[in-house]
């Protein structure tokens, strides 16, 4: 209902504007529309904050945030030391043991956030990005525009990440043209064909939300207005198809730290020495039927916490947001 | 409905060429060169060339595209360069291995998530449904290679109550093999099990709302009657939607569950061609798995469509 209104209220705010006409009663219109929006702002942030989900997400999103941020400063080992005491059980001295060269696990999981929530948020961002320009493009055209797009993005949906993934970064690690552009450093790779790949999903969710719009009112009038399809998309529908665009990146988030984790699992993504989680439980499952559980098992949390905090707030700002 | 199905398949048609288009692309637009990435810097120059020859390799563009759209029908996809043996030879038979692995995950996954999301639809609101939902949040965001790593660490390992590794030994008996593959399908279906329960659940709320039930109820139907006659059949579109895009995504999700629990399917295949750097195994895979995505997705269409006299009406014009 208030996101119905706030709706309305903005239309009329870039169409006086643009008149040439401007009555007195101008300044109020827009001045109250923009206050209802802060307030339905206001609104959203409030439900958002009364959900339980949301603030255990947050709350350990932020831990993630901290040690990946500080690992340095926290951890009280050395993350890439050799040590002679190999695979030694959880202690009071390594509170997770240690792995197979003796290297601190408590550490290293610390550590491990930091790639990964690198890679990951800045895949997302960058396929949202892509995806809505494209979404935008195909929802406001129609007509043949939005077919033959379509059909592209329909082809992209086809193709299962994790497999497009192993064949473009096998692709990619023996390219010359990569490597003549100083393309060494793995990571970045990775974002590209992690965010290239979700591009497609974020432009059919843009497109359907933009679809919803292009026929309502305000911007019927604004094309008669005469303005640009330019002005019309940027400046009229877009502010109006944030919140389906919000959400589809916190949902996005928790996909490319879900598909990075298992690329860095197969091989093909984080590389080692990072002491990324992913690689870590890929190196040491071989030692898990010989009893070694420590290395794998807290990884492995290390990973399910992330991935379901993120979810909890992806869950909830939906639930905010279609109320 | 003769005229949609064609329709449908027609349009399937042009995604499956535009799709092997793309992957045939991105080894051209990332340029690379195979024959001496694969034999090495200091490799003989003779060598070079003649692995380029056997492989294709000199042959323009047009030429090895054409190849490509060719092996669609004919199956013949040129030699992998690390066993130098047919693509689709290496690939055919962990195929049949990884499909038999899916469809445990599925039968064990299906009945499950379908029953929980109706419980979860009947008790909306209440406690039990809030603990279906979010377990199914939780369970489907996590990695298959994590989930299966923990089964293995939990009940193949500490317990040993499953084989943690699935290599299932020749002539083992079926039933025993059951054994093997329990933890594996397990890692998989845990995954779809969130989300197909939500959709489930979703899809009976809807049905349950609307004014179809409300008037089944009051001309007097049991509630039985009224469950299985309209929401059920209501609430599963939605639902077969949802598992015919998991069935897509299975094929994704299964290689890491495969490496977790050494079981010789697909994946197997890959990660070997990932070490060496054997190209055209990995490219058919893709291309395998996108068609198993889009079978998918058709059949769900077509069976949603048959179910639902409207929409079957509708597209027929």
């Amino acid at each position: 209902m208030e996101l119905d209104d706030v709706n309305s209220e903005t239309a009329i705010e870039p169409a006086m504007q643009s008149s040439s006409m401007m009555i007195d009663a101008t300044p109020n219109v827009l001045e109250q529309s923009l206050a209802e929006r802060k307030q339905a702002r206001k609104e959203r942030w409030r439900l958002l904050r009364r959900r339980p989900g949301f603030l255990i997400g947050a709350i350990i999103v932020i831990f993630w945030a901290f040690c990946a941020a500080f690992a340095e400063k926290i951890v009280p080992y050395n993350p890439f030391d050799d040590r002679d005491k190999r695979h030694m059980p959880p202690s009071s001295d390594h509170w997770f043991g240690t792995d197979q060269t003796g290297r601190d696990v408590f550490s290293r999981v610390l550590t491990g956030a930091r790639d990964i929530l690198l890679v990951a948020p800045i895949a997302a961002i960058l396929a949202v990005i892509m995806g809505t320009l494209l979404g935008m493009i195909m929802g406001y055209f129609r007509g043949w525009t939005d077919n033959i797009l379509s059909r592209f993005v329909e082809a992209f949906l086809a193709l299962p990440v994790v497999l497009v993934g192993l064949y473009v970064l096998t692709l990619a690690s023996q390219s010359d043209m990569l490597q003549t552009i100083s393309f060494n450093s793995r990571n970045i790779l990775v974002i590209y064909v992690v965010a290239v790949l979700f591009t497609p999903i974020v432009a059919r969710t843009v497109r359907a939300a933009v679809q919803g719009e292009r026929d309502l009112d305000y911007v019927v009038s604004a094309r008669l207005r005469g303005e640009s399809s330019m002005f019309i998309m940027t400046r009229e529908i877009f502010p109006n198809v944030t919140g389906p665009i919000i959400v589809e990146l916190t949902v996005r988030i928790g996909y490319a730290i879900f598909t990075v984790a298992t690329l860095s699992f197969l091989g093909v993504g984080i590389q080692p020495p990072s002491p990324d989680w992913g690689l870590a439980i890929s190196d040491e499952r071989a030692v898990l039927a010989a009893g070694i559980w420590w290395p794998v098992t807290f990884n492995a949390l290390a990973i399910i916490t992330l991935v379901v905090a993120v979810n909890l707030i992806a869950d909830s700002i939906q639930a905010v947001y279609q109320k | 409905m003769t005229k949609y199905i064609v329709k449908r398949v027609l349009l399937s048609l042009v995604t499956l060429w535009l799709l092997v288009t793309i992957v045939f692309l991105m080894s051209w637009a990332l340029p690379s060169d195979p024959a001496r990435a694969i034999l090495g810097p200091f490799a003989d120059e003779k060598l070079v060339e003649d692995f380029r020859e056997t492989f294709g390799l000199n042959d323009g563009f047009l030429e090895q595209y054409f190849r490509l759209l060719k092996g669609l029908v004919t199956f013949d996809f040129g030699l992998s360069y690390g066993t130098k043996k047919p693509v689709w030879d290496v690939l055919a038979p962990t195929l049949w291995r990884t499909a038999k692995l899916a469809t445990l995950a599925m039968i064990i996954t299906t009945p499950i998530s379908i029953f929980a999301g109706l419980v979860a639809a009947k008790f909306r609101d209440r406690r039990l449904d809030r603990g279906i939902v979010l377990t199914g949040l939780a369970t489907s965001s996590i990695p298959e290679f994590v989930t299966g790593t923990l089964l293995a660490v939990v009940f193949g390992v500490k317990l040993g109550w499953f084989k943690a590794v699935a290599i299932i030994p020749e002539g083992t008996p079926p039933l025993e093999q059951l054994n093997y593959l329990f933890l594996p399908a397990m890692a998989l279906a845990i995954v779809y099990f969130g989300y197909i329960a939500r959709m489930m659940r979703a899809g009976t709320i809807q049905a349950m709302d609307s004014d179809y039930t409300r008037t089944a109820a009051m001309k007097g139907l049991s509630s039985s009657q009224v469950m299985r006659k309209h929401v059920l059949r209501n609430a599963l579109a939605p639902t077969i939607t949802v598992m015919s895009v998991q069935i897509g995504y299975l094929v994704s999700g299964i290689v890491g569950v495969e490496v977790v629990f050494n079981y010789p399917g697909f994946s197997q295949a890959l990660l070997i061609a990932v070490k060496q750097k054997d190209l055209p195994v990995l490219q058919v895979a893709v291309i395998i798995s996108a068609l198993v995505y889009m079978v998918a997705t058709l059949t769900a269409d077509l069976i949603i469509a048959w179910l639902n006299p409207r929409i079957r009406l509708e597209m027929g014009n």
